[in-house]
């Protein structure tokens, strides 16, 4: 239920926006009358090209802009077990400093989809679907209909396996290694399931909505759901990220220097 | 009103951070703005770094790391590589002070000799990182 209280306001921020930029094109469909993912796409709640804010008149600041045509990014809270909400805000007080990102290694949904400063890129066949991240420069194959196989090896973005559901794909992980990092300190575990629906809502939207199931961190399943909006003209650059990555180094110093350390843990009694 | 909560949830969570959270290694208390000439521009992933130096009140040059977004981003942001600035263009920075205290600073707006202003990393309000668990 409290994932309606979610919907309902998107639907009415949806509304406004059709309002406010005209009329908005249907979602494409293929030759096979199913709806058509192709395309690139960004998480952000806005219609148009790139759009990434402007320096405004004060120093880091952005000009004001245009609202959110769309709901942008909505989670129910975390429903953590004791014991990992408590890892969870130390992973916190710490400022993330032992995230795995940090080391270039990589990330599983909804984490990499939601990351608005890269894009991501849908190619469909009729029995695959593939999912490209510019972030961390990694991919995913989703083979139509089947089941996961029984020699899956654990790893970071999980084996999927999709089918259509109307004009929803649904895709559902498992197999993940433990350890990843989630959202706002989650760790998962090797228990971690997503049920993902992938939604072209119009030519311009894509709606993601992740449902994540993980009972030893979670006490139930909680959702995610992030728009990701249309880029036509933004291609994937390759991103390299162990090229030049000198964060574990500088980490590594500012632990064992008492001033940096004491700078950037935050209390836990008073989190700032 | 539950989906006026909702609709708290939705406006407070902002679409996550790139590479890592910014605010471990600089304090966004502890801005910094200083204008110098470029020496150096590694244009890499996953950040790009400038060095700058910059003559301290004493007169004295103290050479300067300064790092932001990875080049994809800058592309996309308005950034040409080898174009918008070059060694030995002067450029004028805001940003934020490493934690150790060294001349090392996450460079988050860019001031160009022209006057034009671009961000070099997140705008304010973004890249600390959360501190509390929801």
């Amino acid at each position: 239920m409290r994932l309606m209280g979610i919907l309902i306001p998107s639907v009415f921020v949806a509304s406004l926006a059709m309002a406010q930029t005209g009329a908005v094109q249907p979602a494409p469909k293929t030759v096979d009358g199913k709806p058509d993912l192709t395309g690139v796409y960004q998480a952000s709640p806005r219609r148009g090209a790139w759009d990434a804010e402007a320096p405004g008149d004060e120093p880091g600041v952005p000009a004001a802009r245009r609202p959110g045509d769309v709901a942008g990014v909505a989670s129910e809270p975390i429903p953590f077990r004791p014991e990992a909400r408590a890892r969870a805000q130390e992973i916190l007080n710490r400022r993330s400093i032992d995230d795995p990102a940090g080391h270039c290694i990589f990330l599983a949904s909804p984490r990499i989809t939601g990351v608005g400063l890269f894009p991501v890129q849908f190619v469909q066949t009729p029995t695959q679907v593939i999912i490209m991240y510019e972030y961390l420069w990694s991919f995913r194959v989703i083979p139509i209909g089947g089941t996961h196989p029984d020699d899956i090896s654990p790893s970071y973005l999980g084996d999927s396996v999709g089918r259509w559901e109307g004009n929803t794909l649904v895709v559902d992980v498992v197999g993940f290694k433990p350890g990843g990092w989630l959202t706002l300190g989650m760790v998962h575990s090797d228990a971690l399931h997503l049920i993902e629906r992938y939604t072209r809502v119009d030519r311009d939207q894509l709606s993601y909505e992740v449902t994540i199931e993980d009972p030893k961190v979670l006490t139930k399943p909680f959702t995610q759901r992030i728009t990701l909006m249309l880029r036509e003209g933004t291609r994937l650059r390759e991103y390299s990220c162990a090229e030049n990555n000198m964060d574990p180094a500088v980490y590594e110093k500012m632990l064992k220097d008492p001033a940096a350390s004491s700078s950037f843990l935050r209390s836990p009694e008073k989190p700032r | 009103m539950r989906w006026l909560t909702a609709l708290a949830v939705l406006t407070c969570t902002t679409t996550l951070a790139a590479h890592h959270s910014f605010g471990v290694a600089f304090d966004a208390t502890k801005t910094v703005t200083l204008t110098g000439v470029i020496t150096k521009i590694e244009w890499m992933n996953p950040h790009t770094h400038v060095y700058m130096d910059v003559k301290d009140t004493s007169g004295k040059v103290v050479s300067w790391a300064l790092e932001g977004y990875p080049p994809n981003v800058l592309e996309r942001t308005g950034w040409k590589k080898d174009v918008t600035i070059k060694v030995g263009d002067t450029l004028t920075i805001f940003g934020w002070r490493a934690r150790d205290g060294s001349p090392f600073a996450h460079l988050r707006e860019a001031t160009l000799a022209s006057g034009q202003k671009l961000f070099f990393g997140p705008p304010a309000g973004t890249g600390e990182g959360p501190a509390t668990v929801r």
